[in-house]
């Protein structure tokens, strides 16, 4: 672990080389907006290009994405120009464009002086009109809990996450990383009494031998003890009573 | 429909049983039973070992690949820029009616799958219209075209 100093924003930062600009940037309490970072996830695609920032090195001014840009000695960041607001104010109004039904891209557009997209805005009741089509959900899914079950289908306007053949998946076990996942919360989980509702399933859930709350599916169950070997008993208890 | 498991498998066995196959596969299921198979992109999940899911997503990525079975003939109208602005709307439109059927439709004869493409590099010769993939009829009025889709069974 090399032990570097950067700036951002005109102060001294500690730092370890190779860290992401974001990452670095918020754990010294600099604000930066983004939606396709997942920490989990090591794959950085760089999709949203809302962590847009101002960087300087050997005396080269750019803009790039804070989530995988790494650091590096010298580094020079500005998070908070006019170049940036600027910038990243028409990345998020043809965000909008895209989904204009999502919430958190609303709240984004107004942090951004954005009352309305001036482009094309693709209206419908299709799910895809909240997803910003960033791929964290299938990335999760492959990457995390190692399943598979979704992956982004179609290409441009049309890309989002489905199951295969848009067919109940036979692998999908019911976790929700997916949708927990999602920056734009639009995967839709449904948890009813005992019966949990994903990607056109129901799972039936195990309820905590204490409290009594459903709490996670049993397929998930099955899966972590047959990829784990830990003992099924484990999970007669929720994590809040073990 | 049935699809032969055994023309399936016979195209699989074409190929190293690695994940850079899939794409050659399912283009030779294309071509063959002129659309991708449910069936078929679950047996090369199952041989390949690649997660169904990911078969599907290269499925519904290439524009060459169709998971509803196609026409015996495709006819292709180009309406990239320089097609659009030589009346490819209208083209399209007029051949639609001809063969009764949307863009992205097959006829219920099986004769004909209408399909709009982007340039297909052939501007200066705008209005294009390709039939399956080999015959070219360019700048050709709406009437010509007609006649000569007629040719194809
Ligand atoms: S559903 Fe959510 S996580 Fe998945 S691609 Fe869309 S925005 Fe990203
Ligand atoms: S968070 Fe960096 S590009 Fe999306
Ligand atoms: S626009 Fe039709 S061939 Fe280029």
């Amino acid at each position: 672990m090399e032990k570097i100093t950067i700036k951002i924003n005109g102060k001294d930062i500690e730092a370890v080389k190779d860290q992401s600009v974001l990452e670095v940037a918020r754990e010294n309490g600099f604000a930066i907006p983004a939606l396709c970072f997942h920490p989990e996830i090591e794959t950085r695609a760089g999709s949203c290009r809302v962590c847009l920032v101002e960087v300087s090195q050997n005396g080269r001014t750019r803009l790039v994405t804070s989530c995988n840009y790494p650091v590096r000695k010298g580094l020079e960041v500005r998070t908070d120009t006019d170049l940036v607001r600027r910038i990243r104010k028409g990345v998020v109004e043809l965000l909008l464009s895209r989904t204009p039904d999502s919430p958190v891209i609303q709240k984004l557009a107004r942090e951004n002086g954005i009352e309305k997209s001036r482009f094309f805005v693709d209206e419908g009741e299709h799910y895809r009109n909240r997803c910003i089509a960033c791929s964290l959900c299938t990335q999760v899914c492959e990457e995390v809990v190692g399943v598979s079950a979704i992956s982004m289908l179609d290409r441009g306007r049309d890309k989002a996450p489905g199951t295969p053949y848009l067919k109940p998946s036979q692998v999908c076990i019911g976790c929700g990383a997916c949708a927990y996942a999602c920056p734009t919360d639009a995967i839709s989980m449904i948890d009813e009494g005992e019966v949990r509702k994903i990607w056109g399933r129901e799972f039936k859930m195990v309820t905590c031998s204490v409290c009594g709350k459903p709490y996670i599916p049993e397929a998930q169950v099955d899966w972590i003890v047959k990829t784990t070997g830990k003992d099924r008993s484990f999970f007669d208890k929720c994590p809040d009573h073990r | 429909m049935g699809i032969d498991i055994r023309k399936i498998d016979e195209i699989i066995e074409r190929y190293d049983k690695s994940e850079e196959s899939l794409l050659a596969i399912l283009q030779d299921f294309q071509h063959t039973f002129r659309y991708v198979p449910e069936e078929g992109m679950k047996r090369v999940s199952e041989v390949l070992g690649v997660p169904e899911s990911k078969i599907y997503g290269v499925g519904t990525f290439y524009k060459a690949l169709s998971l509803k079975p196609v026409g015996r003939h495709t006819c292709k109208v180009c309406t990239g820029t320089a097609c659009h602005l030589k009346g490819a709307h209208t083209l399209t439109d007029i051949i639609g009616k001809e063969l009764g059927v949307e863009p992205g439709g097959t006829t219920k004869d099986g004769r004909f799958t209408l399909q709009t493409v982007n340039c297909v590099g052939a501007c200066a010769l705008a209005p294009v219209v390709m039939v399956d993939d080999e015959d070219y009829y360019e700048g050709s009025s709406p009437q010509d075209v007609l006649k000569n889709l007629r040719k194809y069974k």
